[in-house]
């Protein structure tokens, strides 16, 4: 990998301006996955609440109304679900958790009082009230539920793509950028000592090649004193 | 067969004996909690209601077929007792049956409401009323719920549902409908009886359905905190209430359940009122109505041997064997262990 990276000295500074980014990122989204495990712990608890609670109403509303269909006939039953008018209606919204948008329902006629369920009161019982009740109940638990699950499902796939990006940062990318600065610095560091070789290298040869000529000059100087004194004569 | 001619309770009454001999006494009961509902439909294929599993046999199965068979047999014995009866005795009997034919048109509507096919109403009703096959039928082929209303124009429930109609078309709910059905037949199960000691227990026992319904409904509308006006939904002819008594105590369930706990109803269901201040249901209440309309339906029977009273009290056996088998059967299929179907049953 790392040798895929120009040793230069501009790579080298774009590759720590990187890292700098990408630690300050890693820090961030460190931080966002710790706040999210933390809100998640909170819908995970309320998530428990309201399953529990959905359990007992869906058992209490299957009991009154089994009693019902036992003690008024399933006849009975169906003619007074058959009268309803207004059926149940749900809206929904969203709103924003560290970021992650989860929807919030609204829900309007779901509880309905004894003369908006459609029956007749004077010719149906108090069982057929209380299985009517039960069920209002458990359609609102199924609604609280639908929005609790949903938040925390949104929560957790959030929480994964922020851990996934988080370790990416920190096992894959960050290693990869200090091999490369360490492999740019070490290529550069060498790319230094060789040329203050080569340097003294030149320096040597000219300081010889010098050396050498100040000998030859002081050789042809001297060589020219004797021959002077010859021609005098 | 017609309310013309003379009362004939001796024939009717001596008919009525022979087939209470056939229903179900407490052994039939403690082996039938002990059935699945395919042991209970064959216990019936074996007794009293083999012609009507046998009929119903291959339309349903399971619960379902006991119940419609439970349902075809009332109809059966119920019609047989209209049949053989004449004059006045027609006309005392009639106007408690009648209760089947406001289930009757209480069902046409709600079908006719829903779009539910013709075959689907026809096999929810519960042929134990006054309505003949022809208008039966003529309410099977009404396509809307004016022509429900035209249909029965010229019964009991024609001017109540005209007048009811007005307020459905104006809200689309059925409750005015439904209402006005239930209203129209207690308004006249009181109506015009003749004198004598035996219509004046039969008299007693109707003035006591009326007040169980009466407080039953109170109790529902006060417990509901609707904002209802509950002398809508008071019925005339009882005893314990009057319009402006009813529409004052609904208002407050502490007021309500005292002034009953006081009245000529406290020993019969002062327990269950009790049961109501701690547990938060009124299935006690009415299972002590319930109770107390059986006790009451028993008395007839022996008080005067050759009258009403005894072809009513047969009635109400019959309703009430009906219901207990269901409970039964339907309390199987849902699990329930014998223990709490026994709860549930009223046996006298």
């Amino acid at each position: 990998m790392a040798k895929d990276v120009k040793p230069t000295r501009k790579n080298l500074m774009a590759i720590e301006d990187r890292i700098e980014l990408s630690e300050r990122g890693h820090d961030t989204l460190e931080q966002k996955r710790d706040g999210l495990i933390m809100e998640f712990m909170d819908i995970l608890d309320q998530a428990q609440d309201v399953r529990s609670d959905m359990a007992d109403d869906y058992e209490t509303a299957q009991r009154k109304i089994d009693m019902a269909r036992a003690m008024e006939g399933d006849v009975a039953v169906r003619g007074a679900a058959a009268a309803l008018k207004e059926h149940p209606e749900i809206t929904t919204q969203s709103k924003n958790i560290m970021g992650v948008v989860v929807p919030q329902i609204e829900s309007s006629k779901v509880k309905k009082s004894l003369d908006e369920r459609g029956y007749g009161l004077l010719g149906s019982s108090a069982r057929i009230d209380e299985a009517a009740d039960a069920y209002e109940e458990l359609l609102e638990s199924v609604i609280l539920a639908a929005e609790v699950e949903t938040a925390m499902k949104k929560m957790l796939e959030e929480i994964e793509t922020t851990k996934r990006r988080v370790n990416a940062l920190e096992f894959t990318l960050l290693p990869q950028l200090y091999e490369n600065q360490e492999y740019i610095e070490q290529k550069l560091e060498e790319q230094e000592r060789e040329e203050i070789f080569r340097l003294k290298k030149i320096k040597a040869k000219k300081e010889e090649e010098e050396a050498k000529e100040e000998a030859e000059a002081e050789a042809a100087a001297a060589a020219a004193a004797v021959e002077e004194p010859e021609a005098a004569d | 067969m017609s309310a013309a001619g003379s009362s004939n309770p001796e024939f009717v009454v001596a008919r009525v004996r022979a087939r209470r001999g056939q229903l179900y006494g407490d052994e039939e009961y403690r082996k039938l909690v002990r059935m699945t509902p395919a042991e209970i439909a064959r216990f019936m294929e074996e007794s009293s209601y083999e012609t009507e599993v046998n009929a119903l046999g291959s339309r349903h199965g399971g619960v379902d077929l006991i119940e419609y068979a439970l349902n075809a047999n009332l109809a059966k014995q119920f019609e047989g007792i209209l049949d053989w009866s004449e004059g006045s005795l027609y006309d005392l009997i009639a106007r408690y049956l009648r209760k089947f034919d406001a289930w009757n048109v209480k069902t046409v509507i709600r079908g006719v409401y829903t779009g539910a096919s013709q075959e689907a109403i026809e096999v929810d009703l519960i042929r134990a009323g006054e309505f003949d096959d022809r208008r039966i039928r003529r309410l099977l082929e009404a396509d809307s719920i004016e022509a429900v209303v035209e249909a029965l124009e010229d019964t009991i429930y024609g001017e109540p549902l005209r007048a009811a109609y007005a307020e459905f078309e104006e809200s689309d709910v059925l409750v005015p409908l439904e209402n006005a059905v239930d209203r129209a037949f207690y308004e006249r199960l009181l109506e015009n009886l003749p004198g004598g000691e035996p219509i004046r227990q039969y008299e007693a026992f109707l003035k006591a359905e009326v007040d169980f319904r009466n407080a039953t409904n109170a109790l529902r509308l006060a417990r509901s905190g609707a904002e209802i006006d509950p002398a809508e939904y008071f019925i005339e002819g009882g005893e314990l209430f009057t319009r402006d008594t009813l529409a004052r105590l609904a208002r407050n369930v502490d007021e309500l359940v005292e002034y009953i706990a006081e009245s000529q109803y406290a020993d019969e269901l002062g327990p269950a009122l009790r049961e109501l201040e701690e547990v938060d249901s009124l299935i006690a209440f009415e299972h002590a109505t319930d109770a107390a309309l059986l006790a009451y339906g028993d008395r007839l029977g022996t008080i005067h041997p050759v009258s009403v009273t005894p072809v009513i009290s047969y009635i109400l056996a019959k309703e009430r064997e009906t219901e207990n088998i269901r409970a039964i059967a339907r309390g199987k299929e849902a699990g329930l262990s014998a223990d709490e179907i026994e709860s549930e049953l009223v046996i006298t």
